[in-house]
């Protein structure tokens, strides 16, 4: 009898297992994906473990699962998936974070499919370089693809570009920072974060940090950066340097953390000639506050009277009469070939600006001198003089001659060059050169 | 009789070479029957002295046997007396004269020839029950087999003789082992063969007359639990287990990992090579006449007709007895069994590096286990070298054991040469025919689930059971756990 009732209970509870086991929730489907990727894909795995995500029960699932009706979603072991996390995805949680990063800049980087960048990678390069070059970090238009198992196109998988134009419509891609499939913020507060695209001949933002204090400090005490903080604020939980997240993104004592990296700067240094951007008052305060967290205001008032200084000094003496005789050279049709970038004094302009210019600006905004002037403006007067000029003399178009000619002789920052060394090195001691400069610095 | 038995073989000596023959006809009987009394009572054992006893001496005998007439031949072309003539000089007439059971000379031929036969018979049906020992097997070409040896003797077929898998069933099987035998003297006498041999995998005996003597499909039935451990490289090197319940039936409703082999099931591939680490197909025939076909998409190469094969139990169990280990496998065993004390700081770590060396000798392998064991404790924790000396030597020792088991510089069989493919931890195993690459026709590919051969009860986990354990709410894996558990609950109910 005894015997009989153990049996029964047994039976109950098998029961009770197996039909749980046909009521799978979706709980237990994360549980059967963990099961398999530990073994196939380990180490994801175990990221995701290690993460913030997974001490908040958020599973495989949460970001992965997908509608059948969606054109990326696909059967794996029957349930519905997609490969591919976009921030809308993301802000089902993180509402306020997509929020900002759909409004930043970032978000058009993918944009640059019409740009003379990509132009350039795909005529003078080709396809492929334009997908590994250009798209991984600007990000490139995620192709759905029925045939391919995962439903995307392998020339648009893996794409991790921070403007990527995803199929639901949402620009970008969290993981370009926040790397998969930790998405650690001690690793998004770190330079090597934005080092994966901020680097290179036309934008090395992480070479100037290492070059400056800031990164000088930062590498020597990274480990005082409290970098896994869950608020991470300067002067209050790290004190040791900032990060570009620091001075870019990061809360402080006044300020929200902002997804939009745009949010704190005033000028553009990206195009030939730098403006100032939309309400660029209000995101110069935004910076400076940052600042204030370690340093004093005339400290920082004065940086910004050099750096403002710097750029007006590229864009006047350099910057625009380039972009001046480069029109007129367009405008008179000069140039031997028809399709842009195919002439030598194309691509000189192009890496005045793009590439020497942009050091310049950047290595002034972020105090790394050597970038400023060695890597910057002395490469920019040097092409400028050396190479930009007497290419367009070159053609002996007399309207072309006759406007470097009033350049050279008129303008009191380019006149120096038919004059005596002594006469030049007395005008530098005296103080009557740098006046000629002085309008270049602003009134604050 | 003994006077008579001389005088029968001085007259048999006819010339030199007639002596000569007499001489090794009846020392190597009198020597062969002492070696095969020393074998019978188990005092001789050697291998070496069996070759001498059941081959050499046998040998030695025919020849003797054969240099006899030849003797008496030269002589008759030499004198040019007739046979009769020689037979009437060589022997007396007392010898020629018949008495009631025929002439003495015919009665001793007679009882001489009859003894030859009776010590030919012998040494054949004890040089057979020779070779047929595993320490024959062994220990025979000891410089090649040595590694095989080795591994066999601490096997779990250790009491099955080599001859029951390798040398199967008749007289054609024996023949053909034989042969082949005579083949492997000829390549280690001139030292023609291969370092590492490559595993015989065409040779071999088919598993189903083999290895099924034993372990019939039918045998296998019901799940199995296995718990192994693992340990951290940490200084307590804490383990970690994993607990599977292995679906091992043969069932066909059941689909257990031994359906493979079940009645009516015929499973077929084709391999690129005969690593048989990639497919190119895989065929599967059920009982109702139905079959499949997945075929690797990544893949375009035809199959050689060699590499076409159906699959029996040595394609999963190909180190079924000759079990070559890992570092780590061989570290973590023995110090489950103790071998290794687990009481020293850090001493998976040390062990796994000991051991992993690269060492060109087994004497350069035990100086180097002892000294690389001795180095770190000296540099980390020098208390424990003098507190734990004892420990230490029992470790060193054990590791010098482990690593003189699996590493055969002479054969060039280094740590991981013969991997195993059970399982997919040493090697792709299951997972050479089961991924997502092997598609029928309708895009379906051969199963690859986790669970579709084991429930898992625990994964590297601080307990056995862990996951049939109610999670806590924080718990990062409650998810995992709770579908493991019910998976596994499930899997039992089935």
């Amino acid at each position: 009898m005894r015997v009989s009732h153990a049996v029964v209970a047994g039976l109950v509870v098998v029961g009770l297992a197996v039909g749980a086991w046909g009521a799978t929730g979706e709980t237990t489907v994360a549980g059967r994906c963990m099961t398999c990727h530990k073994e196939k894909s380990p180490g994801l795995y175990q990221q995701w473990l290690g993460s913030a995500h997974a001490a908040n029960s958020v599973t495989c699932l949460d970001c992965h699962k997908a509608d059948r009706r969606e054109s990326d979603a696909y059967e794996h072991y029957g349930a519905f998936i997609a490969t591919l996390v976009t921030p809308k995805d993301c802000g089902r949680c993180h509402k306020r974070e997509a929020e900002e990063v759909g409004n930043s800049y970032h978000a058009t980087a993918g944009e640059i499919l019409d740009s003379k960048d990509a132009y350039l990678a795909h005529v003078a390069g080709g396809e492929p370089v334009a997908i590994q070059g250009c798209e991984q970090c600007h990000g490139g238009k995620v192709i759905v693809d029925p045939q391919a198992p995962n439903k995307l196109s392998k020339k648009s998988w893996p794409n991790t570009g921070v403007g990527r134009l995803n199929p639901d419509g949402s620009k970008g891609s969290c993981t370009v920072c926040h790397t998969r499939h930790a998405f650690s913020k001690a690793q998004a507060r770190q330079p090597e974060a934005c080092g994966k695209c901020h680097l290179g001949p036309d934008h090395p933002q992480e070479e100037i940090y290492r070059e400056s204090k800031h990164g000088n400090i930062f590498y020597t005490h990274r480990n005082e950066m409290n970098l896994d903080a869950a608020v991470w604020v300067p002067g209050v939980s790290y004190s040791a340097a900032p990060t570009c997240a620091t001075c870019h993104m990061s809360a402080t004592s006044t300020q929200k953390v902002t997804h939009d990296v745009g949010e704190r700067i005033a000028w553009t240094l990206r195009p030939p000639v730098s403006k100032h951007k939309p309400d660029w008052q209000r995101k110069r305060k935004n910076m400076k506050e940052v600042c204030t967290a370690c340093h004093e205001n005339q400290l920082v008032d004065g940086h910004f009277y050099q750096f403002d200084a710097t750029v007006r000094l590229y864009n006047e003496k350099f910057a625009k009469p380039a972009t001046e005789i480069m029109k007129l050279v367009r405008k008179k049709g000069l140039m031997k070939h028809r399709a842009a970038f195919s002439n030598k004094i194309e691509w000189t302009y192009w890496e005045l600006w793009h590439h020497e210019g942009r050091r310049a600006r950047h290595g002034a905004a972020m105090m790394g001198p050597d970038y400023t002037w060695w890597h910057g403006i002395y490469d920019v007067a040097k092409n400028f003089y050396f190479e930009f000029l007497p290419e367009a003399e070159e053609y002996g178009d007399s309207e072309v001659n006759a406007a470097i000619e009033k350049l050279l002789e008129d303008n009191p920052m380019h006149n120096w060059m038919d004059r005596p060394t002594p006469e030049l090195k007395k005008e530098i001691r005296s103080g009557t050169m740098q006046e000629t400069y002085e309008n270049l610095y602003g009134s604050h | 009789m003994f006077r008579r038995y001389l005088r029968f073989v001085r007259a048999l000596s006819i010339d030199l070479v007639g002596r000569a023959g007499v001489v090794l006809v009846t020392s190597s009987a009198v020597v062969f029957l002492l070696f095969l009394l020393g074998n019978l009572t188990g005092v001789v054992t050697n291998a070496y002295v069996g070759l001498l006893s059941f081959m050499v001496l046998p040998a030695l005998f025919v020849l003797g046997l054969i240099l006899i007439p030849i003797g008496w031949y030269r002589t008759k072309a030499r004198t040019g007396l007739s046979l009769r003539e020689l037979v009437d000089r060589r022997f007396g007439p007392e010898e020629l004269e018949g008495g009631p059971l025929g002439a003495p000379l015919v009665r001793m031929l007679a009882l001489m020839t009859g003894l030859n036969v009776l010590i030919l018979a012998i040494a054949s049906l004890a040089g057979l029950h020779f070779m047929d020992q595993p320490q024959f097997c062994g220990t025979a070409c000891h410089k090649v087999m040595n590694p095989e040896w080795t591994v066999y003797q601490q096997s779990p077929h250790s009491r099955v003789a080599c001859v029951e898998c390798h040398v199967g069933e008749g007289v054609k099987a024996h023949f053909d082992a034989k042969l082949n035998g005579l083949r492997q003297i000829w390549l280690a006498t001139f030292n023609l063969y291969r370092r590492p041999i490559p595993t015989p995998v065409h040779t071999l005996r088919p598993a189903r007359e083999t290895c099924e003597k034993c372990h019939w499909p039918e045998k296998f039935y019901g799940n199995r639990l296995k718990t192994i451990v693992h340990y951290g490289d940490d200084r307590a090197s804490t383990p970690r287990y994993t607990t599977l319940s292995l679906k091992v039936n043969t069932s066909l409703e059941e689909g257990g990992i031994h359906w493979h082999v079940a009645r009516g099931i015929t499973v077929r591939y084709a391999s690129l090579d005969d690593e048989r680490q990639e497919m190119i197909w895989v065929d599967v025939a059920r009982p109702d006449g139905s079959h499949t076909r997945y075929v690797n998409r990544r893949l375009d190469e035809e199959p050689r007709s060699e590499d076409v094969r159906t699959m029996d139990c040595v394609d999963c169990h190909n180190r079924a007895t000759h079990i070559y280990e890992t570092p780590v496998g061989a570290v973590e065993a023995r110090m489950r069994r103790g071998e290794i004390d687990r009481s020293l700081p850090w001493v998976k770590k040390v062990a796994v590096a000991a051991l992993s060396g690269s060492y060109p000798s087994a004497e350069a392998a035990r100086r180097g286990i002892a000294s690389n064991v001795a180095a770190f404790y000296r540099r980390h924790d020098p208390a424990v070298l003098a507190g734990k000396a004892a420990a230490i030597d029992r470790t060193v020792a054990a590791l010098q054991a482990a690593w003189e088991r699996n590493v055969h510089p002479y054969m060039n069989l280094e740590w991981g040469t013969y991997p195993s493919f059970l399982g997919h931890r040493e090697s792709k195993g299951c997972f050479r025919c089961h991924n997502r690459d092997l598609q029928d026709e309708t895009g379906r590919w051969i199963p690859d689930d986790c669970t579709l051969c084991h429930s898992i009860l625990a994964e590297d986990a601080s307990g056995p059971f862990q996951n049939l354990e109610t999670p806590g709410e924080k718990d990062p894996l409650r998810f995992k756990k709770e579908y493991l558990r019910q998976e596994f609950l499930h899997s039992l109910a089935r």
